[in-house]
């Protein structure tokens, strides 16, 4: 009991810091200490949040932007994982040649490839999906390479003397070992393909999160736009602490770390999430389903936007696209 | 117990030759790691190996192991040769090499999964080996959470559980302090009795090779030859009574000490 007690007071103090960010932001736009045109009250943009949820906006342009994001994550994960292992084991003068040429490719920055890809590939989802894809392979090649040549090589010397096969290895000595370093690759990689998606959305969608605050700031529709932010904020948040979590429960038999939360005790933490096998399928099945749904309602929102740009061809005065169909 | 004389492991004229490109130089240097090794270990044997650093004892261990080839001679198990590991022969190399991600259990059972051998009687197997060495209650616990020694203990065990008829232990107890060494020393000859196997050991004690084996090949340095090959003709058991300070001990441990010195690395 006590120590329960503990982690919820623990959670609070560290929580203290958000609470009174919240409260100051209240308190400064109710007391007009910043104009409140600028920045509205936390309880107006909670209530915008309410009504964009309300109507659907919220959830549309989440699962829309989640289906990018997990879309370009998985393509980076068939491409670079099976890369990685390849440089990492099975051709190491090959990677090593390549090795100049992947560091150039890896700080091209991803609005360049947007430019280049948007010429090739066309306004399309495709770009989106190329310039995720882009941006997270390389923490996660460059991860998982170094992850299997840092193996102990007494492990594979052990296996090996045990006459086990190419597959037995790769399935029982390799993959095993490289997990965790692969998984800190995904981690970052999901953290930077969120932070560019939100970017790419804005310069070059029509649905998704980073189109609506774009949409809403460029229309003067300034709570939307806060709430919009805040919603991305967490998302974002979310996301890192998901990986965390997920890190923690897979890999338990590692010797506990406590960098990874910048040394807060491990009895302290209150986990958001423990799953087990089944959580850890359910997740997947989840993400899954995130993919799919988001993936329906970009064929959706983009025909429907098609028929607005058609009708707007046929008669209707130019308007701002924005704001006619944000209505 | 006295070692059957039929012979278990043959090694015949064993050279192994590496050699590296300096960058600069034209051409490639040859180092000469072992040469014309020949020496025979007997059926049931404990055999050890002492050596400086340097002497290629791990190398020759490698070879035996199949996990390298020689440059020249060869290796006979039972009279036929070694091209490559088999399950016949078990190894525990310095430093546990234990696999994290998996318990006591898991770990012993490794070299089982290996061999294709079905769940429950892996079960089985382990259950055995880890009351072997003395393990019981540990079988659930992942590696990082047991002291260097039970480590070295699973390592042991894992080596053991698919039944090699040869182990191979290179330098094993080097990383624990000297007093779970005694008993690790003295766990091993206990296995070794109950189980039978062919014991080549590979360590840089003198010490140690004198306490544990039936005989000591002593290997001088660069290039690594034989030297000798030492009989120690201490009473079985060991572990009773304090063998370590008779003077028997203390002779042949001399007379190791006096091979190395002037086949050693100050030659």
């Amino acid at each position: 009991m006590p120590k329960q007690q503990s982690a919820i007071s623990s959670l609070l103090l560290r929580s203290s810091g958000i609470i009174f960010f919240l409260i100051f932001w209240e308190v400064s736009s109710r007391m007009h200490w910043i104009d409140p045109y600028f920045l509205p009250r936390f309880s107006a943009v909670i209530t915008e949040l309410w009504n964009l949820a309300e109507d659907g906006t919220l959830y549309s342009n989440m699962i829309i932007s989640s289906a990018r994001a997990i879309g370009g994550l998985a393509i980076a994960c068939v491409a670079g994982l099976p890369l990685g292992f390849a440089f990492g084991r099975w051709f190491p003068a090959t990677s090593a040649v390549l090795d100049p040429l992947l560091r150039i490719m890896s700080q091209v920055n991803p609005f360049l490839v947007l430019l280049i890809s948007t010429l090739i590939l066309g306004l399309g989802e495709t770009t989106k999906f190329a310039v995720i894809a882009w941006v997270s392979i390389w923490p996660l090649l460059f991860y998982t390479m170094t992850a299997v040549r840092t193996i102990d090589p007494l492990l594979i010397k052990t296996a090996r003397s045990m006459g086990i096969s190419e597959s037995g290895l790769l399935l029982k000595i390799l993959i095993p070992a490289a997990l965790p370093t692969i998984f800190t690759g995904l981690r970052i990689s999901a953290g930077i393909t969120f932070f560019i998606l939100v970017a790419v959305e804005m310069l070059n969608a029509s649905s998704g999160l980073g189109w609506y605050e774009h949409n809403a700031a460029m229309n003067f529709e300034i709570n939307g736009m806060y709430a919009g932010a805040s919603v991305i904020v967490l998302l974002g948040f979310l996301l890192n602490r998901f990986f965390i979590s997920l890190e923690r429960s897979l890999f338990t038999w590692r010797a506990p770390v406590e960098f990874l939360l910048g040394g807060a005790k491990t009895a302290t933490r209150l986990a958001l999430w423990r799953p087990g096998r089944v959580g850890i399928a359910a997740a997947t099945l989840a993400i899954m389903g995130l993919f799919v749904g988001g993936s329906f309602e970009i064929v959706r929102v983009n025909t429907e936007r098609a028929n607005s740009l058609a009708g707007i061809d046929a008669g209707k005065h130019a308007c701002h696209l924005g704001s006619e169909v944000d209505k | 117990m006295a070692p059957h004389q039929n012979p278990k492991i043959e090694i015949r004229n064993i050279s192994r030759t590496f050699s590296h490109t300096t960058v600069g130089s034209d051409g490639s240097r040859e180092f000469t790691a072992l040469e014309d090794i020949t020496l025979t270990v007997r059926t049931g044997e404990f055999l050890a190996i002492v050596g400086p650093s340097g002497c290629g004892k791990s190398t020759l261990l490698d070879i035996l192991a199949g996990l390298s080839p020689a440059t020249s001679g060869e290796v006979l198990i039972d009279g036929v040769p070694v091209t490559r590991p088999t399950l016949n022969r078990g190894i525990v190399l310095q430093g546990y090499s234990l696999l994290a991600w998996r318990t006591v259990r898991k770990n012993i059972e490794f070299g089982l999964e290996v061999k294709n051998i079905p769940k429950s009687e892996r079960r089985a197997i382990s259950d055995r080996y880890i009351a072997l060495v003395g393990l019981t209650g540990f079988e659930d616990h992942y590696p990082h959470e047991l002291s260097g020694g039970m480590q070295q203990r699973v390592a042991l065990a894992r080596a053991l559980a698919y039944d090699p008829e040869i182990l191979l232990l290179d330098e094993p107890f080097a990383a624990v302090d000297a007093l779970t060494r005694e008993n690790l020393q003295n766990e091993l000859l206990r296995i070794w009795n109950e189980t039978g196997k062919t014991i080549v050991f590979v360590t840089h004690s003198i010490e140690e090779a004198t306490y544990l084996a039936d005989r000591v090949a002593v290997l001088t340095t660069n290039p690594g030859t034989i030297r000798q090959v030492v009989d120690v003709q201490l009473p079985r058991p060991r572990s009773e009574g304090d063998i370590r300070s008779t003077p028997e001990f203390g002779r042949i441990r001399h007379s190791l000490w006096n091979l190395l010195q002037n086949g050693g690395a100050h030659a």
